[in-house]
């Protein structure tokens, strides 16, 4: 995948989650949650449909790279690289 | 074969957390003790009626856009859709107190505010520090038991504001004798007054069979009358359950929502000694639609207390009739007008007595009746007289609620002891649920969901 890829997957993700997320004015260096309004619940979500749709493990000391979609982008890359 | 995650029963918190598993991993089991599910939160068929075994109100009502709120994060995280439920708001709820003036409220906690400002008026600046107090608090950490009756009363400087305000708290969801933990205050506070109440445009049935069918979407399997009688464990892990028919099943891991002393039960063959309980009897009339004319249209439920202290404790006698609950399910804002309604009476009940006296079939059954009528008359000064419209009637005890739910004591609202954490002592069993500490239909699902989150998921 590449990282517009990723990114996309990640929208895909939380507009999964929360029909009504608004994508408008989302800064991709600003925090995911906050922008969001998503809580610590929602956001347990986006790493269980990762490991769900790519079998992927994110560990929890690596929650912190899934906080900006650019960030998410960045971490994610290696790890998709072949999906 | 082998489970990766086994749910043993299938009430509210433990269809919610089944479903959260399910919506990730392949192969999560749901067992029923019960030829039904749904727990505390059931229904039966009598006189070719539906009727709801528990159901008075949902506490912790939001609008649909509300995104932090209890209910809207509980669908999220089900993936469950808002417009798929259809909810009835309630119209207006009282307390009724002996020598005092009623208090309304309803889902505009505006109401409640005037309605101290007007026969509380010394209250109210009091109650607005009450709420300003409450909001500082995080009732989630776990803290050691703190007297809500006695950091209330100091607060608004008023003892029958404060035991008024408690009654519905303790009513809906309180395992202790006549106070509450703190924390629990501020969570019902917040799910009752803050929030407030609805229930399904249906039946309790309908919202059930809705969730088990998303469950099952999902994958996830349900074994009904399956009784556990066992947990398979050595040292702090388990292995797995067995039930009363001799089957063994085998698993990764197990959230219990059936309580913590009916947990405790199935891992020790030892005696398991349990504190006392809080039990209560409930009544249902159905009655012609007719006797409408001489009941409130505009009440969804009344809290009352005739005596001159208000007393939330094991009776000494089988029933303390000088306290309770009266429900009316057809009075919330949406219900379809039918040529029968309900109304039903819950009181505080001693279920030793009601035990000792079950052995005795008949006498067990004619006292049932008596409670019944003694209820009615109970019901008539508060709420208007409508015995001659009465078509059918339903009583429950604690020995009722035992047999269908299980739960020891018939206790509805579990163990005075709860786990906050979920955390029993062992690697691979948690426990959810009532006596995981919150209560009521959205907080016992939002436990079984949060358990999940917390515990399971994370090692599936």
């Amino acid at each position: 995948m590449t990282s517009e890829e990723i990114k996309n997957l990640i929208l895909e993700i939380i507009e999964d989650i929360d029909d009504e997320a608004d994508f408008e004015s989302l800064n991709p260096d600003e925090p995911l949650r906050d922008q969001l309004d998503l809580d610590s619940m929602d956001f347990l979500d986006i790493v269980m449909e990762l490991r769900k749709r790519h079998q992927l493990q994110i560990p929890e000391e690596d929650y912190p790279n899934l906080a900006t979609l650019n960030s998410c982008a960045v971490y994610l890359e290696p790890l998709l690289r072949n999906a | 074969m082998k489970f990766p995650l086994l749910v043993i029963g299938g009430g509210p918190s433990g269809i919610a957390a089944a479903i959260r598993a399910a919506r990730f991993v392949p192969g999560v089991l749901l067992l029923e003790k019960h030829s039904r599910l749904g727990g505390l939160n059931s229904y039966f068929y009598r006189n070719k009626t539906l009727f709801e075994t528990g159901l008075h109100a949902i506490t912790n009502y939001a609008p649909p856009g509300a995104k932090a709120a209890p209910l809207n994060r509980l669908l999220r995280q089900l993936k469950l859709k808002r417009k798929d439920f259809s909810f009835c708001q309630q119209y207006r709820s009282e307390i009724t107190f002996l020598n005092s003036e009623s208090l309304f409220f309803s889902n505009d906690f505006n109401l409640l505010k005037t309605e101290i400002q007007e026969k509380f008026p010394h209250c109210i600046d009091p109650f607005q520090r009450l709420i300003d107090f409450l909001d500082t608090l995080n009732p989630f950490i776990p803290s050691p038991f703190r007297s809500a009756k006695k950091i209330v009363t100091e607060i608004l400087g008023d003892k029958l504001l404060t035991e008024m305000l408690l009654c519905p708290l303790m009513y809906y969801g309180s395992s202790h004798e006549n106070d509450m933990d703190l924390n629990q205050f501020a969570i019902m506070f917040q799910a009752i007054y803050e929030q407030g109440m609805f229930r399904p445009k249906t039946t309790i049935k309908d919202f059930l069979d809705h969730l088990i069918g998303h469950y099952k979407n999902f994958g996830g399997e349900i074994r009904k009358n399956s009784d556990v009688v066992k947990i398979i464990h050595k040292n702090s892990k388990i292995y797995g359950v067995e039930l009363h028919s001799g089957e063994v099943i085998e698993c990764d891991q197990i959230l219990s929502t059936i309580g913590f002393d009916e947990t405790r039960k199935l891992l020790s063959d030892e005696q398991v000694t349990v504190l006392p309980r809080l039990g209560f009897t409930e009544t249902i009339y159905q009655v012609k639609a007719d006797a409408h004319l001489m009941l409130p249209l505009d009440k969804t439920i009344v809290f009352f207390n005739n005596s001159e202290k208000f007393s939330y404790k094991r009776p000494d006698d089988f029933v303390d009739y000088s306290s309770g609950v009266i429900c009316f399910p057809a009075n919330f804002d949406g219900i379809e007008k039918k040529p029968c309604f309900e109304i039903r009476a819950t009181h505080l009940a001693n279920y030793s007595k009601w035990k000792a006296i079950s052995a005795d079939k008949n006498a067990y059954a004619d006292l049932k009746v008596v409670s019944s009528h003694k209820t009615l008359r109970c019901l008539q000064n508060i709420v208007g007289n409508f015995s001659s419209n009465i078509v059918y009637e339903n009583t429950f005890t604690p020995i009722t609620v035992e047999r269908y739910t299980a739960k020891i004591a018939g206790a509805i609202y579990g163990s005075p002891v709860k786990v906050k954490d979920g955390d029993i002592g062992f690697s691979n069993l948690f426990l959810a649920g009532t006596d995981q500490g919150f209560l009521g239909i959205i907080g016992s699902m939002l436990s079984g969901v949060s358990i999940i989150n917390q515990h399971i998921l994370p090692k599936l």
